[in-house]
């Protein structure tokens, strides 16, 4: 059984690319592999002019540490830490970071910093995430299912955050969800179905976060 | 058909192993401990019973110069008294071809026909003399030193005439227990033992035809011995008795019970410490175990199962590890126990060993245990178990953490955000955090409870042996000589230098309290044997008054300047009122002071020593032996370096048997306390440091923010646990101290260091293999799943 079989993708610097695709259908064993969390059994993962499918582990997790971005569905902050300090947690080990009180006002919460994330929202907490991964100016932002546990109106708001970040940053950003909805603010829609890519679409213009709804 | 509820909690039992092992340890390490401290105890203490009763020990002794046997009648008359033993008792010099120093031997009469009716004899090997012969029985100690078997032969010097004595059996006797040579600071198997030989051989031996000099009685149960003294020491008088003593101040049975108490002190301290530091680590470690499965509680009761089952549920999975620490616990105590039983019954020559098993302690240490582990649990599940199922399953609210010292601005800023989790983590429970640092806490105050008295017992031994009794050895004559005897001394080839010294049994009162003591006078200035004020200084004995031993003045209620009466139990036999003119340190025995020429003067018998203190020439000690063996007025030599050895194979001995294991045993308790520690730790915060690993942290950064958690609780666990230990040992002292030893309470410094050590060695190999699991964290776990 193989998760993954004939998957051919190639992302540019700076894109914005949804994948969408029901459980099981690999899309998720696919963000393990570009984020350096997996290897591929077989076939060829570069990033760069790192081969992440030969890459020893301290290799890839000095690949994690330098060029990707993570934002996971749960939000996963610490929770003995405020929202800056959940920021300089990355920006203390990155080798180029940002200030993290930029990254905070990036997602719009430069008011919040001191708060801990008992305090914040389910929608704040996801928007410190971001500033997390963003923080320490990632070539990779990878998301995984990051309005899965929001409303619609609050899931808007960490949208925003997340172009926002993507425009700013520069940094090619990956959302895998299950929500179609999500697809029409991104540049490209990459479609997983049974372990393949079933079918990429291009999306002529891009459409406004505020613009879309679920 | 097992339900699914047990099968769940047998895979939780195998999936959590280890720690449950360790819990199980930790329990089994305090249930161990007080059944082996308590089992060999009683054990013993039954032996001695039984053997005491059955070879009739008396309950009254007495030494005199010489009475009619008609006076046995009179003695028998006395009221309380049941049965009475006299005989005949000399010490003498002993020649044996395998030693050079000299050796010295009690001889004692066996009764003509009959057996004896006190003190009865053990038979080891042989069989007793036949009358008219020179044959004897030896001890078995001392037989066995010298390698003395049936048919053997040694030559004694028996009032001044060399006979040579055929051995013809081995006995042990509950008198001998314990063999101390006159002057002996320790007993000595090698240089002093005891040869029974025919009344009808000893007795015209030493002009003692139809007399004796030695007398023990055995009392009616429920009597006073004191009253029974009175009186025969009223009779005695006129025969130079030298004053009944009672069974307590008998020198064997003193030693043998010293030894007891000790064994009894730490049976009834570390134990039920151990004990209750095992039954809280057990009771903290299950709970934090068990607030883990939060979700699983929800989810168990989302499917329709009670508060109680789940309860039930939980508490079976701790009765399991409990039923498991205990079996294990009982076991090895058990073992453990009879174990040193054997061993202590082999130390002190018990020519039989009585176990003794008490239900009661298993039933306590069982049921401390397991009550400490149920309650534990039950604690943790009530928490989750009363929540509706819902928020259960839910992971908790994200904990309202605090900023630390949030009056001054950004100060956590300074610091790495990975020490601020670290303290906030801390911080944030402040009570779990306490509980933590008092469970290593503990662990290190058991360690240093169990090591501490190696040390102590050093300081003893260079206090008594290095600047105290300095002297290399002291004869002892076999009585009072002129002063000029001295200058003789002196004269025997390899001494270097002699300082006399006179030795009067007394009996030192104060209101209703009295002791039997030796009163040693020295002479002003003496440099050999010195005595010590309580800075350890050297005093020199005043020209008026008597310095008395701490331990002495503490039994006596006496402080200096105090008067004491003091009365001679030998001699002229008179009481005088005397001042106390200084207080000393004295570790060993019961000791008390004057200056010589103040004590000749009270005992009004002009200048006379009993003996002197030498330094020798080491290189000439086998002419002084030769000399000495020709001497017929030295009775007995005692030499320092063997008093030493021999106080290292008693004492130290005795000590260290007990106190390795309880070590060894602290040692487990430590390793199974920080072992858990380290995994709960882990399994709380494994989701957090699995979100990190993908965030881009190393395996050694994880690693460093979760145990430096666990190293901050072990560090300033150490002076706490030092604090608690230091106050283990001041009880332990108290519950040592008897009439013969006083330990000091010194706890060395490097006693605090091998105890932090052993935690710190437990410390990281909890680390490592907390370490090796983190290695193995799932990241894509993480992604996935809510807690």
């Amino acid at each position: 059984m193989h998760a993954l079989r004939g998957v051919d993708f190639e992302a540019r610097a700076g894109e914005f690319i949804v994948i969408l695709g029901p459980s099981g259908s690999g899309k998720s064993t696919f963000l393990n592999i570009i984020g350096g969390l997996d290897r591929a059994t077989s076939g060829e993962a570069r990033f760069r002019d790192h081969d992440l499918t030969r890459a020893s582990e301290a290799a890839l997790t000095r690949y994690r540490r330098d060029h990707v971005g993570f934002i996971f569905q749960f939000y996963n902050l610490v929770p003995s830490l405020t929202a800056l300090e959940n920021v300089r947690l990355v920006t203390e080990i990155a080798s180029r970071p940002m200030k993290p009180e930029a990254a905070l006002a990036l997602v719009g919460l430069e008011d919040r910093m001191d708060h801990f994330p008992a305090q914040l929202s389910g929608g704040e907490q996801q928007r410190v995430a971001i500033a997390r991964a963003i923080a320490k100016q990632p070539d990779v932002l990878l998301c995984d299912e990051p309005t899965g546990a929001l409303d619609s109106r609050t899931g808007i708001r960490v949208l925003e955050a997340l172009t926002r970040a993507n425009a700013e940053t520069g940094a090619t950003t990956l959302v895998i969800t299950h929500n179609a909805a999500i697809a029409e603010i991104a540049d490209r829609v990459v479609h997983f179905a049974n372990g393949t890519i079933a079918r990429e679409l291009k999306n002529a213009s891009r459409k406004q976060p505020s613009e879309v709804s679920w | 058909m097992i339900r699914a509820l047990d099968r769940k909690m047998l895979r939780d039992l195998r999936r959590l192993w280890p720690q449950v092992l360790a819990i199980a340890l930790v329990m089994a390490a305090g249930v161990a401990t007080l059944v082996l401290g308590v089992g060999a105890y009683q054990s013993l203490s039954a032996t001695r019973e039984r053997y005491y009763e059955s070879n009739h020990f008396a309950d009254v002794f007495a030494n005199l110069t010489r009475a009619p046997l008609s006076l046995k009648r009179d003695i028998e008359a006395i009221n309380g008294v049941a049965a009475v033993e006299t005989r005949v008792e000399k010490i003498a010099l002993a020649d044996l071809p395998d030693m050079s120093e000299p050796a010295s031997v009690l001889l004692v009469s066996l009764p003509e026909t009959g057996r004896q009716v006190l003190n009865r004899i053990y038979l080891r090997s042989g069989r007793l003399p036949e009358p008219q012969t020179d044959e004897a029985v030896a001890s078995v100690g001392f037989a066995k030193a010298h390698g003395l078997s049936e048919g053997g032969m040694i030559r004694v010097l028996i009032n001044g005439r060399q006979r040579g004595i055929r051995i013809v059996g081995t006995a042990l006797s509950p008198e001998f227990i314990y063999t101390l040579g006159p002057g002996a600071l320790m007993p000595d198997e090698r240089r002093f033992g005891i040869l029974w030989l025919p009344d009808t051989v000893l007795a015209p031996a030493y002009n003692l035809d139809g007399a004796f000099n030695a007398l023990a009685v055995s009392l009616v149960r429920g009597v006073n011995p004191e009253t029974v003294i009175a009186s025969i020491d009223g009779l005695l008088d006129r025969y130079g008795g030298q004053g009944a003593y009672p069974r307590k101040d008998q020198l064997s049975h003193a030693f043998l019970d010293a030894e007891l108490q000790q064994l009894r002190a730490m049976s009834r301290i570390l134990p039920p410490i151990f004990l209750l530091v095992s039954a809280f680590l057990v009771n903290m470690t299950l709970s934090r175990l068990i607030s883990l499965e939060r979700e699983q509680i929800g989810l168990l009761k989302a499917m329709g199962y009670s508060s109680f089952a789940v309860v039930r549920h939980y508490g079976g999975f701790v009765t399991v590890i409990a039923l498991g620490g205990i079996v294990i616990g009982l076991a090895a105590g058990v073992w453990l126990g009879v174990g040193m039983a054997r061993l202590y019954a082999r130390f002190f020559s018990f020519p039989f060993l009585v176990f003794t098993r008490d239900p009661a302690v298993y039933g306590i240490a069982a049921g401390a245990t397991y009550a400490a582990a149920l309650f534990g649990a039950v604690n943790a599940v009530r928490e989750v178990a009363w929540l509706s199922p819902a928020v259960a399953m839910a992971p908790p609210a994200p904990q309202r953490y605090r900023k630390l010292l949030s009056f001054v601005p950004r100060l956590h800023l300074r610091f790495g955000q990975s020490t601020v989790m670290v303290t906030r983590h801390l911080t944030h429970w402040p009570l779990r955090s306490a509980a933590s640092i008092m469970g290593v806490a503990l662990s290190v105050a058991i360690l240093v409870g169990s090591l501490w008295s190696f040390g102590s017992i050093d300081h003893m031994v260079d206090i008594t042996f290095r600047r105290s009794d300095r002297q290399d050895a002291a004869i002892t004559f076999t009585e009072v000589r002129p002063q000029s005897a001295l200058y003789d001394v002196r004269r025997l080839p390899g001494v270097m230098r002699a300082e006399p010294f006179r030795a009067v049994a007394v009996k030192f009162s104060n209101g209703a309290v009295e002791r039997r003591v030796s009163l040693v006078g020295r002479q002003h200035g003496a440099g050999l044997a010195r005595v010590l004020d309580g800075d350890l200084r050297p005093v020199t004995l005043p020209e008026r008054g008597v310095v008395i031993s701490d331990s002495l003045a503490r039994l006596l209620r006496l402080r200096t300047g105090d008067m004491v009466t003091v009365s001679v139990l030998e001699g002229r036999r008179k009481t005088h009122l005397v001042t106390v003119s200084a207080i000393v340190t004295g570790f060993i025995g019961l000791t008390a002071f004057m200056d010589i020429e103040a004590m000749n003067r009270l005992l009004e018998e002009g200048p006379v020593i009993s003996g002197t203190y030498l330094a020798l020439d080491a290189s000439k000690h086998d002419a002084l032996f030769a000399a000495l063996k020709a001497t017929p007025a030295a009775s007995f030599i005692s030499l320092q370096y063997i008093a030493l050895q021999k106080f290292r194979e008693t004492l130290a001995q005795n000590v260290t048997i007990m106190i390795s294991v309880y070590a060894t045993l602290a040692a487990i308790i430590a390793f199974g306390v920080i072992y858990n520690f380290a995994r709960i730790s882990l399994s709380e915060q494994g989701r957090e440091m699995a979100s990190l690993r993908v965030l881009g942290f190393t395996k050694a950064e994880i690693s460093a923010l979760l145990l430096g958690e666990l190293a901050i609780v072990v560090l300033l666990a150490q002076p706490l646990g030092w604090g608690i230990g230091y106050a283990f040992a001041y009880v332990m002292t108290e519950g040592f101290r008897t009439e013969l030893y006083r330990v000091p309470l010194v706890v060395n410094r490097n006693v605090y260091a091998w105890a932090s050590l052993i935690v710190f060695a437990a410390t990281a190999v909890s680390g490592l293999i907390v370490r090796r699991r983190v290695d193995r964290l799932d990241m894509i776990e993480v992604l996935k799943t809510r807690e």
